[in-house]
């Protein structure tokens, strides 16, 4: 780690014209995510066109935050500014109940790293990261 | 087999040395690796007249990109071989190996150029392999990097762990191929790792990069070149060495949505490639004597065995663990400790060995007798390519 002036912070993330609904909800505390009205589909991350049959007919719609681990690792030597004093971290690749595989990345968050199983039912919580930003982050949903 | 196939073969394969951390700029090993193959096909610098690389720099975040120092592209070549003048073809574009291989088949095959030499030249970054050092995270990176999901090592870990998971295999299964591997690895004088054996202990024992991957479960990486030459199958059978003829082909676009984050895309993508690449040759898993499976993370041996038809689904980790993959077993697998033992070369490691194994120059580590070798590259989702080199140029 270089020394720095400014404290580290995580890498943020830039809305585009296809992902800014994503990040908009998440704002405000709201987990949406991208679906094809035409073949009844959830994309993410979002598309320009539905991946399963190329329609431009996609919505934003709001899931449950309901979710269990697909897989996940924990990191234990990343040296990227803003995470390094976060180790052992869990990436979880998160698969949403609402479809088979609609799965997305964010960390497992209060649980101890070595705690976290393959199917542990997990809920959608926020973390505040800029006035503009939250990122969807999961937790352990007692209630399964 | 295909109307393409067996119309071109690679000729000569060279080497510089793989080093770590050399004082020497990458220019001098891409020269060095592109004398070595022309001379190995009892050819001259003079002789080549068309080019062809993947330029791409070898950082994960960095932004290394020094013409000869970082990376070497075809003008550059160009100007290393005093070529300038007489390349009659090229071509240079971001992707993985075969890609370029088979591009340059098809110009040696169609008379676009005679001799074609591709290289693939790669440094160790300046400071980490994946320091994702972006203030803003625009784009592909706008879901991974603000979770810290920065580093390929994470990226593949968690098909390790999924694996693991739904088929119940352990690290001491993993062990049993890293152990293997670099066994291969000491008959391989040019490799990395030769002279440094492992243990089962050293691997379970390894500092845990992003867990289940632990240190050696990653390639290593090395400054280094690779570098071979190909003609079209009438020339080639009048050149110094026995040809290494393309009798299959195969490349695959398989767009994953997220990036790594759903890892059964890998073995989706990798069977999809498979599928084509049996197609192409008219061969299947059982017509290999030896295979060169890409293996810039340890996951990938797994899902390119089950992909490809060697084994179902879920079997890699036991059938590896029984012994058939070692050099005396059914498939022996990276001769030559490719990019784990030999050096992060992103597929050339594979690619070279394929060529000397069927044209049974591999030495202390050649397999009896092998006619048809395969080589792949890619992790499966994304994007893959996969060769088969034979004896014979009608397979």
């Amino acid at each position: 780690m270089s020394s720095t002036d400014t404290p580290a912070i995580k890498p943020v993330p830039v809305p585009d014209e296809v992902t800014a609904p994503f990040w908009e909800a998440a704002n405000r505390g709201v987990l949406a995510i991208q679906h094809c009205e035409a073949c009844d589909y959830y994309v993410h991350p979002p598309e320009a066109l539905c991946p399963r049959c190329q329609t431009p007919d996609l919505e934003f719609r709001e899931v449950s935050g309901r979710a269990r681990v697909y897989t996940h690792t924990i990191v234990r030597d990343n040296v990227t500014a803003g995470f390094a004093e976060d180790e052992p971290y869990v990436i979880g690749i998160i698969e949403l109940v609402e479809q088979e595989r609609l799965v997305l990345v964010a960390n497992v968050v209060n649980v101890a790293p070595e705690d976290v199983r393959i199917g542990m039912p997990l809920r959608v919580t926020f973390e505040r990261l800029t006035e503009d930003i939250a990122l969807p982050q999961f937790e352990p949903d007692g209630e399964g | 087999m295909d109307g393409f196939s067996g119309r071109a073969a690679i000729v000569g394969v060279g080497y510089s040395k793989l080093e770590r951390r050399s004082p020497r700029p990458l220019a001098h090993f891409a020269r060095e690796a592109a004398e070595a193959a022309t001379a190995d096909a009892g050819l001259t610098i003079d002789d080549i007249d068309g080019l062809g690389t993947i330029p791409n720099i070898a950082a994960y975040g960095n932004t290394g990109d020094l013409e000869g120092i970082d990376i070497v592209t075809v003008p550059k070549m160009a100007q290393l071989l005093g070529r300038e003048h007489e390349i009659r073809w090229h071509v240079q574009t971001p992707g993985l190996c075969p890609d370029t291989i088979m591009a340059a088949a098809a110009a040696v095959a169609s008379g676009a150029c005679t001799y074609a030499l591709v290289w693939r030249a790669v440094n160790v970054p300046k400071g980490r392999y994946s320091d994702f050092s972006l203030a803003r995270a625009g784009g592909e990176h706008q879901f991974r990097a603000p979770y810290g999901f920065t580093m390929p090592a994470a990226w593949q870990s968690v098909a390790l762990r999924k694996y693991m998971h739904d088929h119940g295999s352990t690290r001491e299964d993993m062990a049993a191929f890293i152990v293997q591997n670099r066994e291969n690895t000491q008959l391989n004088p040019k490799a990395y790792w030769h002279g440094t054996p492992l243990t089962v202990e050293d691997y379970l024992e390894a500092p845990m990069v992003a867990d289940p991957f632990c240190l050696y479960d990653c390639d290593i990486p090395v400054d280094g070149c690779v570098a071979v030459v190909l003609a079209s199958a009438e020339r080639a059978q009048d050149l110094a060495q026995p040809p290494a003829y393309i009798t299959g082909h195969a490349q695959t676009t398989w767009p994953t949505r997220g990036g790594f984050t759903d890892s059964e895309n890998m073995w989706d993508g990798g069977a999809a490639m498979g599928k084509k690449l049996w197609a192409s040759a008219g061969l299947g898993p059982d017509d290999i004597d030896t295979a060169m499976l890409y293996d810039g993370f340890s996951i990938f041996l797994y899902v390119w065995l089950e992909a490809l038809g060697f084994v179902k689904r879920g079997e890699a980790a036991s059938y590896i663990a029984s012994g058939a993959t070692a050099l005396d077993g059914e498939l022996p697998l990276n001769t030559s400790g490719c990019s784990l033992g030999e050096g992060r070369l992103h597929g050339m490691a594979q690619i070279a060995e394929a060529v000397l194994q069927v044209t049974g120059r591999a030495g202390a580590r050649q397999i009896e007798g092998a006619a048809h070798t395969v080589a792949t590259v890619g992790a499966g989702s994304l994007a893959s390519g996969g060769l088969i080199f034979s004896r014979e140029a009608r397979a």
